[in-house]
């Protein structure tokens, strides 16, 4: 089925022209974001459970962006009434007036940007979903996650191990957004979902959790196996209760596909963000066209790359979706870039400008970035190395894009000796080095590819949007700690 | 434009008050803002926010449990809208239960010394006033910055009668500092969060960060230590005092992610942590919680013993609690070493991590390193790269802190805080 529009978008758009119709009168361009995004989220334990209608993207609300003698400013508001559009101009630029008062008084000056093209376009896109989630029965939903958390609980404690608890967590949001300027009109409506299973386990020393994750572009339909996840997430606490401390060091590795996603994401993700370039804020800018990596580094970032829970058709500011190729064989190629920055850049916008929500800020985002598939399998790669680790399990990441540094806090390593795995395991993990290091030691890629969307990036430490990211395995020379 | 507000909160207490739940929690809340985004000291965007949501749970009852469900609604959804969206949370609720718990009843509040005036456009004007006056040299400057300043009004009701409002100011500043060097340029990062500008304390945090920038770019390779003491000063230090509260939310204890006791010993024997309920220009000093519950101030931890635990009425209750709150600051003293003290003989002190982090359920923590200095037989060299590790419930046997303190926002914490053979990972370590 077609994941409908929304009928109040639908129905506040005439009053939305309307308002755009009397800001032009005083402003050189003129546009409208306005969104409105349900949703549920479900979480099932042994010890507490919780439904909510919302999620992480659940909103309703406009933004309005203006331009006037090279300054761009905005404002953000619930409440909008379509049969009182006057009203809501009054109200914007009275404040917006205010705002530039206080500047002037201050002596500030803008920081000068020409004015974004409004060519004519028209979008309109229902993507196709399973299920929709504001219609998803929730006591089906409480009952089948219930089921597994029991099922998982049991499971583990077949296999000898402490369940302290078994949560599994279901995420589904119906995303509904309308771009308007003088010359557009832009309607998208998708589904997208995510959902985590979760064992908290008591060790001899310690309590750990180990978890899996599942994502896509699609509706509560996701979780109708989410069952075939319990497996993983017990060999997971498993390895992880029996886990040892590694001996701090540089090791030959391979990352599964979750950590080859983090590595991308922290490497050439954020750091080919330009609107750090706008700033001068990534080194990254002066690599264009320089390598970066081996030959067996390529990598992509966009909607269009993979499907999954970023895969929209237009962004926050109205650009169509893309497909970026960053690196090709090891060279830099190409940046991402949101509209304000790519008018700044001289160089054209990739689909990538993302607002936390309606009321925040847009900034160049990350959407799906994936590093391609190489010819190895995992077998050979395992086999190629003498001393070093298969690294599973992503915490977190953090980029610096000025100096390339990157941390990237991992959950498992197994350990590879002569070219075979021991069954050793040592957790926690931190990996950090030097960014074209690392990825100028990759040396194989498998065949194979995943991508992981349940989790969420951050712009230093806020402006949390959905990303997703993934690859194949690859082998590089890290250091671990 | 006052009166249509309170007509939408009072239309859709209405649809409350005769959906058939149990019990139910409203809070309208409003946020407006007023933002300005710098690229060094040119303006390149100025936003406004004037955002209102009512945040609802209702409740059902059976026999001994309780099922509960919440939502977001928009404030101008219609009537019919509004009712829909509370059915569907009372049919939700009674698929959702937990053992049974009670909603807070009216309690008055200590409102001594909340915010009153909330000027949008002063505060503003304070902040840009005060970055545009940082003292920057040739070498070390502000390379971009963002600008902050919300009011936020919180309007909560709940059936058992509870109608409470409070106002509070919340801003932040997130600043790029940049520092260069025969043609080598690296930056440092700040979010500073407050509830208003304190021109002082702002100048000197950034003037800090500027001296750090130009440390950086003279560092040499972190060497291989072995398991040093390491030192922290700044704001990481807040993770480290993070970890005890978190140890003793009710939600954490309640679902197995705690195992601390009240009557434990769970910190050093000198330490002392509290919930107050202000803290000088926190961005949090609210009178009441997220659940209408009084903020008062608390013990939790006394001289290392757990006392007290904290939370929300849920998990509280579970926990036998009957007059619990969610805490919004928190203070931690005991100290009894000068911050000199704590600097002597060999060390590494980390000033700068890419992100330090304590886990709330391990107490691993993990941070690379972008600046720290080594002391090392009586000299200091600045050092970057490699990381730091450990299990902090280990270091804790050997942590020692300072009777100075320094405030980050809604924590006031000891100001150096020294940890006793960690792991640090250095660049040489191959």
């Amino acid at each position: 089925m077609k994941a409908p529009f929304s009928s109040y978008l639908n129905g506040i758009a005439p009053g939305l022209k309307e308002l755009i119709a009397l800001l032009r009168g005083r402003y050189d361009y003129v546009s409208v974001l306005s969104t409105d995004s349900v949703g549920f989220t479900v979480a099932i334990s042994q010890r507490s459970k919780s439904v909510s209608r919302e999620t992480i993207a659940t909103e309703r609300g406009t933004v309005v962006r203006v331009y006037k003698n090279g300054l761009y400013a905005e404002s953000a508001f619930t409440g909008f009434d379509p049969a009182n559009a006057k009203e809501t101009f009054e109200s914007i630029t009275r404040e917006l007036d205010a705002q530039l008062r206080l500047m002037n008084a201050a002596g500030v000056k803008a920081y000068e940007t020409g004015i974004l093209p409004d060519e004519p376009r028209t979008i309109f896109t229902e993507m196709e979903t399973g299920r929709l989630p504001e219609e998803e029965s929730i006591s089906s939903m409480v009952d089948k996650l219930s089921a597994v958390s029991d099922q998982g609980m049991k499971a583990g404690a077949d296999q000898g191990l402490k369940l302290i608890d078994f949560q599994v967590r279901a995420c589904s949001t119906h995303v509904c957004k309308m771009f308007l300027t003088e010359h557009q009109d832009l309607r998208q409506s998708y589904t997208f979902s995510e959902g985590m299973t979760y064992a908290l386990v008591a060790g001899e020393e310690r309590t750990d959790f180990a978890y899996t994750s599942l994502s896509g572009r699609k509706g509560p339909e996701l979780f109708d196996h989410v069952e075939d996840k319990i497996p993983e997430v017990l060999r997971i606490a498993k390895d992880l209760v029996s886990a040892e401390r590694i001996v701090p060091g540089e090791y030959d590795v391979i990352t599964a596909p979750e950590v080859t996603g983090l590595i991308a994401h922290e490497a050439f993700g954020h750091g080919v963000e330009m609107d750090m370039f706008v700033k001068g804020r990534a080194l990254g800018a002066d690599y264009i066209g320089k390598r970066v990596g081996s030959d067996m580094v390529t990598m992509h970032e966009g909607a269009l790359c993979v499907e999954d829970v970023t895969s929209y058709a237009f962004d926050d500011e109205g650009t169509p979706a893309g497909d970026v190729t960053e690196i090709d064989r090891g060279i830099l190629r190409s940046g991402i870039c949101d509209a304000l920055s790519a008018l700044r850049l001289g160089v054209q916008p990739t689909g990538n400008g993302k607002r936390e929500s309606f009321s925040h800020k847009v900034y160049t985002r990350m959407t799906n970035t994936m590093f391609d598939s190489g010819t190895s399998t995992l077998d050979e790669m395992i086999a190629s190395i003498e001393k070093g680790y298969l690294l599973e399990g992503m915490q977190s990441g953090m980029e610096d894009p000025k100096h390339w540094g990157i941390q990237c806090i991992l959950d498992r390593g197994y350990e590879i000796i002569n070219g075979k795995l021991t069954g050793k395991v040592v957790s926690p993990l931190v990996m950090t080095g030097y960014v074209p290091d690392l990825l100028g030691s990759v040396s194989m890629v498998s065949t194979d590819r995943e991508s992981f969307g349940s989790g969420a990036c951050g712009k230093g430490h806020k402006e949390w949007v959905k990303v997703a990211d993934g690859g194949p395995y690859l082998k590089a020379k890290v250091r671990l700690g | 434009m006052a009166d249509m507000k309170k007509t939408a909160l009072d239309t859709l207490l209405n649809v409350l008050k005769t959906s058939g739940a149990d019990a139910w929690e409203v809070a309208d809340e409003e946020e407006k803002g007023w933002e300005f985004y710098f690229i060094r000291h040119s303006l390149d965007q100025h936003r406004a926010k004037d955002v209102r949501t009512f945040n609802v749970k209702v409740y059902k009852k059976f026999d001994d449990c309780l099922g509960s469900a919440s939502a977001s609604i928009p404030s101008d959804a219609t009537e019919e809208e509004m009712r829909r969206a509370v059915e569907g949370l009372c049919s939700d609720a009674s698929y959702v239960r937990n053992p049974f718990y009670t909603l807070n009843k009216p309690c008055q509040a200590e409102t001594k010394g909340q915010a009153e005036n909330i000027d949008l456009e002063a505060i503003s004007g304070d902040f840009i006033r005060t970055l545009a006056s940082i003292p920057e040299t040739v070498t070390e400057d502000l390379n971009s910055y963002e600008i902050y300043v919300n009011k936020i009004t919180r309007h909560f009701l709940n059936s058992e009668g509870i109608d409470v409002t409070t106002v509070h100011p919340s801003s932040m500043v997130e600043a790029v500092i940049n520092a260069r060097k025969d043609g080598h340029e690296i930056e440092l990062y700040r979010m500073l969060k407050a509830g208003t500008c304190d021109r002082e304390q702002l100048t000197r945090e950034l003037k800090e960060t500027l001296t750090y920038g130009r440390d950086r770019l003279i560092t040499v390779p972190t060497p291989a230590l072995d398991k040093p003491d390491v030192v922290f000063a700044t704001d990481p230090s807040v993770e480290l005092y993070r970890f005890f509260a978190s140890k003793l939310y009710a939600s954490m204890v309640y679902r197995g992610m705690s195992d601390w006791k009240i009557g434990d010993m769970v910190a050093p024997e000198n330490l002392t942590m509290c919930s107050v309920r202000s803290l000088p220009n926190s961005s949090r000093n609210v009178a009441y919680d997220e659940e209408g519950a009084p903020i008062r101030d608390l013990t939790l931890i006394d001289h290392g013993k757990a006392v007290s635990y904290m939370g929300g009425r849920q998990f509280s209750q579970y926990l036998g609690m009957e007059s619990s709150f969610i805490p919004s600051n928190i203070e931690v003293i005991g100290g009894t070493e000068s911050e000199a003290d704590l600097r002597t003989g060999d060390f590494l002190e980390v000033v700068e991590f890419s992100d330090f982090q304590v886990d709330s359920i391990t107490g691993d923590i993990a941070g690379e390193i972008r600046l720290a200095y080594l002391h090392q037989g009586g000299k200091v060299t600045p050092v970057c790269g490699g990381s730091v590790s450990g299990s902090f419930p280990e270091l804790l046997k050997t942590m020692r802190f300072s009777k100075e303190s320094r405030q980050y926002n809604t924590m006031l914490i000891p100001s150096v805080t020294r940890l006793q053979g960690v792991t640090v990972t250095g660049v040489d370590n191959a």
